[in-house]
């Protein structure tokens, strides 16, 4: 018997389902999120992602394997889900600005922002698929690790006391992790939409969150023109709002604590929203073709 | 479907002081068709409107039955798009980069992944297809620009300067593959370039822009007929000949030993009694056929 086989099938057209933009967003962001973590990419591009994960974790499992290990005590803080963001802030920082940019700047860079403005996605879905996917990826990291151990003393049994209490630290830990992320995601595409460079685009955002710093603390506490000028520390205004949100004062952080709760929380909001207009405001602007 | 793919009338588009187009007039049929024009001409922006990424300022444009302004992203699942430039993401699989276009074109992950692997085969990428984009050569990068376009199996397929930086070898394969696309596959093509010999040789019709507006828009089997006058090439200096034929009422344009010659009646016999008139030697004389080339410096004027 003489074998046949098909070496050519030859063009096919497709009469398959066909899903709308919204699907095409979630591609969009899940391809994101894949390449902001280094997914699929060669062995470096996983390095910082994976380090800045591991030590957003870290103190949380110190946490939680000391609260199993020793016996409860009063002398045995654990109740400071806010105070948690003081240590790993400063990863969020580096991984803001180191990491971050891959999302907005690489395909400006690459032509790719071309192919996905040809296809179901325009502007505003395209920019909202990449700001989905960067609060997907810092969400892990300002979520992941108090939500782990608000899980792990719940079942240690020295979580909070009844179902009430539990729910609103839930809350809380779901509203601190978001915002932090959605503060440093919306400032990463701003300042990522000014350049298709992904290098200047991290030198960018890591000399402005310095600057920020810088002459927010200076003109508060230097040259004591008023706490207010404190507002514009962007490294210290997300940490302070999650203290605000657990009801709390940073006791031991810088001088945005003396400031009261309802500006931190407009300036902050405010700020998420600039960030937001102008990343659009640019993109807006940005020709594909030709 | 309808025989007329994209549709556009009195279509403007500025940016600032620059007026692009100024009322632009087309339509765009079926099969292959060529996007002619000068560097400036409106091309680009043309496409930019077909795809619906800018809004016009004016004019009506309808491609594939829909207005892009009005219906974006449903108009886009349908368009298959290769830019002009050469960038794709260097670290990225061909396989992996055709599948995730299907995939935003809304072909389900398996469907993409399955129509990705033969649109690279089709494209003659098989064997390449899990190689990083960055390794490939100028001319497998335009095919899986060619792939990732038509992955998803779209009714109208824009091609942006497609054999941009490629050799005459890869540009005649180029070339080739553009055909099979538009009559094996059955996708509407139109093809952007300001290469006159790619259109003439892929292209079924042709939309030439000029200064913003349509210069000239035909099929391309009208060209190559015979046209008024002649085509007279000489051994030596044209332009005694060119001065008889004024003379007698002929316009006579010179172009090296070539003169071409209209504007009067039985003219072959006028130019062959001038030549022996004159003692001049006398190489070709042939009816004038109009070329792409004449269309389309007539249209750029």
């Amino acid at each position: 018997m003489t074998e046949a086989r098909i070496h050519d099938r030859g063009y096919l057209a497709y009469d398959g389902p066909r899903h709308g933009p919204g699907r095409a967003m979630v591609v969009l962001s899940y391809h994101t999120v894949q390449r902001v973590l280094g997914l699929k990419r060669s062995n470096w591009q996983k390095v910082m992602p994976a380090i800045a994960l591991l030590v957003a974790f870290v103190p949380a499992i110190v946490f939680i394997g000391l609260a199993a290990l020793l016996p409860a005590s009063n002398d045995f803080e654990l109740g400071d889900p806010a105070g948690y963001y003081v240590p790993i802030s400063f990863v969020l920082f580096l991984f803001t600005s180191f990491v971050t940019p891959e999302a907005l700047c690489t395909d400006r860079g690459s032509g790719m922002l071309g192919l996905y403005l040809a296809s179901p996605l325009n502007r505003d879905t395209y920019l909202a698929s990449k700001f989905v996917a960067v609060i997907a990826v810092l969400g892990v990291m300002t979520i992941g690790p108090t939500l782990l151990m608000l899980i792990a003393f719940t079942l240690e049994g020295i979580g909070p006391d009844g179902a009430i209490d539990w729910l609103i630290e839930f809350g809380r830990v779901l509203a601190s992790g978001l915002a932090m992320a959605a503060f440093w995601g919306s400032l990463a595409l701003a300042i990522s939409s000014l350049s298709p460079r992904r290098t200047l685009a991290s030198v960018a955002i890591f000399v402005s969150l310095l600057v920020s710093a810088a002459v927010g603390d200076g003109l508060a506490e230097g040259a004591e023109v008023g706490d207010s000028f404190a507002l514009l520390n962007m490294i210290a205004l997300p940490i302070e709002t999650v203290y605000r949100i657990y009801g709390e004062v940073n006791p031991d952080g810088p001088p945005i604590r003396n400031v009261e709760t309802l500006p931190i929380l407009l300036t902050f909001l405010g700020l998420i929203v600039v960030f937001g207009w102008f990343a659009r405001w640019r993109y807006q602007r940005i020709e594909v073709t030709g | 479907m309808s025989d007329i793919v994209i549709s556009a009338r009195g279509v403007q588009k500025s940016y600032g002081s620059n007026h692009v187009l100024q009322g632009l007039d087309c339509d765009v049929g079926r099969g292959i068709t060529g996007l002619l024009g000068p560097n400036g001409s409106g091309k680009s922006t043309f496409m930019g409107l077909v795809l619906g990424l800018r809004p016009r300022q004016g004019g009506t444009l309808n491609v594939l039955g829909v207005d892009p302004d009005q219906s974006g992203p449903e108009l886009r699942a349908r368009l298959g798009y290769a830019p002009e430039h050469h960038d794709l993401p260097d670290d990225v699989q061909a396989a992996d980069l055709v599948r995730h276009i299907a995939q935003l074109h809304g072909l389900p992950r398996r469907a993409a992944t399955e129509r990705a692997s033969d649109a690279l085969w089709q494209v003659g990428l098989g064997e390449e297809r899990f190689r990083p984009i960055g390794t490939m050569s100028t001319g497998q990068r335009q095919r899986v620009k060619m792939a990732q376009a038509i992955a998803h199996d779209p009714d109208l397929l824009l091609l942006d300067e497609p054999t941009d930086g490629l050799d005459p070898v890869q540009r005649d394969d180029m070339l080739a593959l553009i055909r099979r696309v538009g009559s094996e596959f059955g996708i509407d093509i139109l093809l952007s370039s300001h290469l006159l010999e790619e259109v003439e040789r892929v292209c079924d019709s042709v939309v030439i822009l000029a200064n913003g507006v349509v210069g000239h828009s035909s099929a391309l089997d009208g060209l190559g007929s015979a046209a008024s006058g002649v085509k007279v090439e000489l051994d030596s200096d044209p332009q005694p000949l060119a001065s008889a034929l004024a003379a007698r009422g002929a316009q006579a344009t010179i172009d090296g030993h070539i003169l071409t010659v209209t504007g009067v009646d039985e003219i072959g016999d006028l130019v062959r009694d001038l030549v022996a008139d004159l003692g001049l030697g006398l190489r070709r004389l042939e009816p004038r056929r109009t070329t792409l080339e004449d269309v389309f410096i007539e249209a750029s004027r």
